[in-house]
């Protein structure tokens, strides 16, 4: 598979910086471009074009740390916040305005009930994305 | 009209949520797939990122330039200077303990290359016979630094912020002894420039002849170089400069060790002669007054063995913290390192017999290393390395004028622009006044160093005396735990210091001392000058109640002075007419047809009439001697003399494509700003009118532009 673009969904998580590089890799043998968007989710009771002055600096910050992550795995980053009440609608409209190929998710490792938790958001945009979607689950910790 | 008009206005159609957004960010609500779902894209412009709490911050984008001849400058610049440096990124240009003693520690470490021979070539006035005085001479110039390093690690302990002396000075003694202070040591950097890269030049001119000759030159080239090192940043400088001093060191203590033992085993080769050595009878006499008094001075010419001790205390904050410890290991490092070299080689050039040279020809570094090793690669290697070392000593200099500048500037006793970091943290303002003020004194003194010297170490000796006497009415004031035995230590100092002072003073004063002792009073006339302006200016802009509304003025007078009726002058009568109903044109005539012709132009022109009707006033003033400007200004003050209300004159400037297209437009409006600028109660607008393309301009014309 051939990928020209490829959107990487970036929620804060430490796994963040392990799916950037991911990504980097994936994308340096036919030198696609790579997307990295923070969907601030807005809740119901507040304008959706509100500013949100803590999510917006954590927001930046994020990508800025994103961005630092593929600089130093020799790759680049093309970054975008946005406001939407759900983060998985919000990426799938992403990935397909911006006519990306894939869309790679990472996972932050959980478990709930004895199962392995995937995220709402994971699971939505595993779900409802149009193009190729690829899930990172972050390795196990050690105990 | 090339604006937008108000109704077309599109900040009228924005969101409520967008006026609170910044105008810097933008926010684009996109529908998505599903019905009822939106994004708010939130794009911001590649120059600004958003900090914290709301705080937008520049990019390196921002500061790129817009034109290709800024981009060719910005480049050069890169070349030169370096990419810049974030703020944030102060902390990674502080300098290690290792680096700082290259940088902060050259100016007195260099020194042991030539204070020998500084105090021998004045006992040698007396014969060579009076050269056995230079051990115990330098024995007491050693006594004296131990002290002066002592107190200044109280002096770091006390005031690791930096300024040294100067803030010692200025806290515990007051406004003027500060001031003293900071003159002192801000004449004393200028000259460590101009001694070291001239004591440089001459350590390469004892063995390249044409180095010799043309010694200014090559000190110009050196102070140049040394410059634009610095302006590429304090820890950028660090790296570059301070290698040269550990091979100083490794060198100079090779040939120490190598001396000594053959001194010890009885092998000392009797030292070779300079080209034009000082003569075996001298022409003054070592007994009675005069000869104490030539002691004294070969004991004032080695002090300048002292220089540079001080610059640790200054430039502390530029060392990694915890800075008071970083600042006390690199002073005590200092002086170990300078006692050895100095001691080393005054007791190689005493043992062996080694005579200066008259004329300054070749160093007694140099006789002594050729008397013990000949003329081959170690030789060169220590000549190479003296005369770098020298040379970088003149970067102490560049590491403290401008950190004391920039904390004299913050006290409002520099211009402000000492306190501004450039793109590469340093202080560049300060960086190029030294580099200035430094070529000018070796200019002015043809490169030699024993010409400076009689000026140098006057400003450092007042420095120590009053920070040292700072200290001990701190000590006594505070009366903390050891305050006995601090007191004791500067007090000591403050005595030790004292009394080199008034010798250099008095030794050196007919050979060039007296003009630091009138310069001094000057520059701090000039420094308390600087900070009354300052204050005054302070005390004229201060807000006493910042929770007053905004004042609410009057509409003001507008003049609008016209040449010609064209798009330029329309586009600054509209605007005029907007910010004020009281609008004036005026237009200068030289003849009485060109005004019946701008009259006859000016009843046709329907922007004339005002939207409520009115009709624009219009001068028209014929000025026969063809004068443009006098006649406006004098038109300018009859209009202000009959209303209260501060007058605001609008210019319409015509704006060329190209720099070069400047020169074929008179610039009416640029001169006539400038005739402004200083009128008090004037407010100047520029409207300035950029030339378009014509086909651009036709279609402009055709759509919305009367003419």
């Amino acid at each position: 598979m051939r990928l020209s673009r490829i959107l990487v969904p970036l929620s804060g998580a430490a796994v963040d910086t392990d799916v950037v590089k991911l990504a980097v890799d994936l994308a340096r043998p036919s030198r696609a471009k790579i997307f990295g968007v923070h969907v601030i989710e807005v809740r119901w009771n507040v304008p959706l074009d509100a500013v949100l002055e803590p999510e917006l600096d954590r927001g930046e910050e994020v990508l800025a740390n994103a961005t630092k992550a593929a600089e130093q795995a020799g790759g680049h980053l093309e970054t975008e916040l946005l406001q939407a009440r759900e983060a998985a609608a919000a990426i799938i409209d992403t990935a397909r305005e911006k006519d990306c190929d894939l869309i790679l998710v990472g996972m932050t490792y959980r478990r709930r009930l004895g199962r392995t938790y995937v995220s709402r958001t994971v699971e939505d945009v595993y779900l409802g994305a149009q193009c190729a979607v690829l899930a990172y689950r972050q390795e196990e910790p050690s105990t | 009209m090339l604006w937008p008009l108000a109704e077309d206005d599109p900040r009228q159609r924005e969101s409520s949520a967008s006026d609170a957004a910044s105008s810097i960010e933008e926010r684009r609500t996109i529908a998505g797939r599903m019905p009822g779902d939106r994004v708010v894209r939130i794009v911001r412009p590649p120059e600004f990122r958003r900090g914290h709490g709301g705080i937008f911050v520049a990019t390196p984008e921002a500061t790129k330039a817009d034109t290709a001849a800024g981009r060719v400058y910005e480049r050069m610049r890169r070349i030169l200077f370096g990419r810049p440096i974030a703020s944030e990124a102060e902390m990674g240009e502080r300098l290690s303990i290792p680096t700082g003693l290259g940088v902060l520690a050259t100016d007195n470490i260099s020194s042991s290359a030539y204070a020998t021979e500084e105090a021998m070539r004045i006992l040698a006035l007396a014969g060579t016979g009076a050269l056995v005085l230079t051990m115990p001479i330098s024995l007491a110039i050693v006594t004296v630094l131990a002290i002066v390093v002592l107190s200044q690690t109280q002096v770091i302990r006390t005031y690791p912020g930096g300024g040294g002396s100067y803030a010692v000075a200025k806290n515990e003694l007051g406004t003027i002894p500060g001031l003293i202070v900071a003159a002192a040591l801000l004449i004393d950097y200028v000259l460590t420039v101009a001694v070291s890269t001239a004591a440089g030049v001459d350590a390469i001119g004892s063995f390249v002849q044409p180095v010799y000759e043309h010694r200014v030159e090559w000190g110009l080239a050196l102070i140049l170089l040394l410059a634009i090192g610095n302006l590429r940043g304090v820890r950028e400088a660090g790296l570059i400069f301070s290698a040269p001093t550990y091979v100083y060191l490794v060198s100079i203590g090779g040939l120490i060790a190598y001396g000594v033992l053959r001194i010890l085993a009885g092998d000392a080769p009797p030292a070779l002669s300079p080209p034009t050595p000082f003569p075996a009878e001298g022409q003054e006499s070592l007994t009675g007054l005069l000869g104490v008094f030539l002691i004294l001075r070969a004991f004032a010419s080695g002090s300048v063995a002292l220089t540079g001790a001080e610059a640790v205390a200054n430039g502390t904050p530029s060392l990694r913290p915890p800075e008071a410890r970083s600042g006390t290991i690199t002073v005590l490092l200092m002086g170990s390192l300078f006692g050895v070299v100095f001691l080393g080689i005054t007791f190689l050039a005493t043992r062996l017999g080694a005579v200066p040279d008259v004329k300054e020809q070749e160093t007694l570094m140099s006789v002594v290393v050729r008397s013990l090793v000949g003329t081959g690669p170690f030789y060169y290697l220590i000549q190479i390395s003296t005369s770098i070392l020298l040379v970088l000593a003149a970067n102490t200099g560049f590491t403290g004028f401008p950190r004391l500048a920039s904390v004299l500037a913050d006290d409002r006793f520099m211009p402000r622009q000492f306190a501004f970091r450039g793109e590469r943290l340093a202080f560049s303002v300060g960086i190029v006044a030294l580099a200035v003020i430094a070529a000018f004194v070796l200019s002015a003194f043809g490169g030699s160093v024993t010409n400076l010297i009689p000026l140098y170490t006057i400003g450092v000796f007042l420095a120590f005396t009053l920070a040292q006497t700072g200290l001990v009415r701190r000590w006594q004031r505070l009366r903390e735990r050891g305050w006995w035995w601090r007191t004791g230590l500067n007090g000591l100092g403050a005595v030790a210091t004292s009394i080199t002072l008034v010798v250099v003073a008095v030794t050196k004063f007919e050979g060039g001392a007296w003009m630091v002792l009138v310069t001094l009073p000057l520059l701090v006339w000039l420094l308390f000058g600087i900070n009354k302006h300052y204050r005054s200016v302070s005390d004229a802009l201060v807000l006493e109640d910042p929770e007053l509304p905004l004042p609410r003025p009057l509409p003001p007078i507008v003049v609008v002075p016209v040449a010609r009726l064209d798009r330029s002058a329309v586009q600054a009568i509209a605007f005029a007419a907007s910010i004020s109903p009281h609008v004036r044109v005026v237009h200068i005539a030289t003849s009485e047809d060109s005004a019946r012709e701008f009259d006859r132009r000016w009843e046709r022109f329907g922007g004339r009439l005002l939207s409520d009707g009115r009709e624009i006033p219009l001068d028209i003033i014929e000025s026969p001697y063809r004068s443009l400007l006098q006649p406006l200004l004098k038109y300018i003050d009859r209009v202000d003399q009959r209303d209260p209300r501060p007058i605001t004159v609008v210019l319409a400037e015509f704006v060329p494509h190209h720099w070069w297209e400047f020169i074929l437009h008179s610039q009416t409006a640029f001169r006539l700003k400038a005739a402004l600028l200083f009128r008090p109660n004037t407010i100047v607008i520029d409207v300035p009118y950029h030339f378009r393309d014509p086909g651009e301009l036709s279609h402009a014309h055709s759509e919305k532009v009367p003419h």
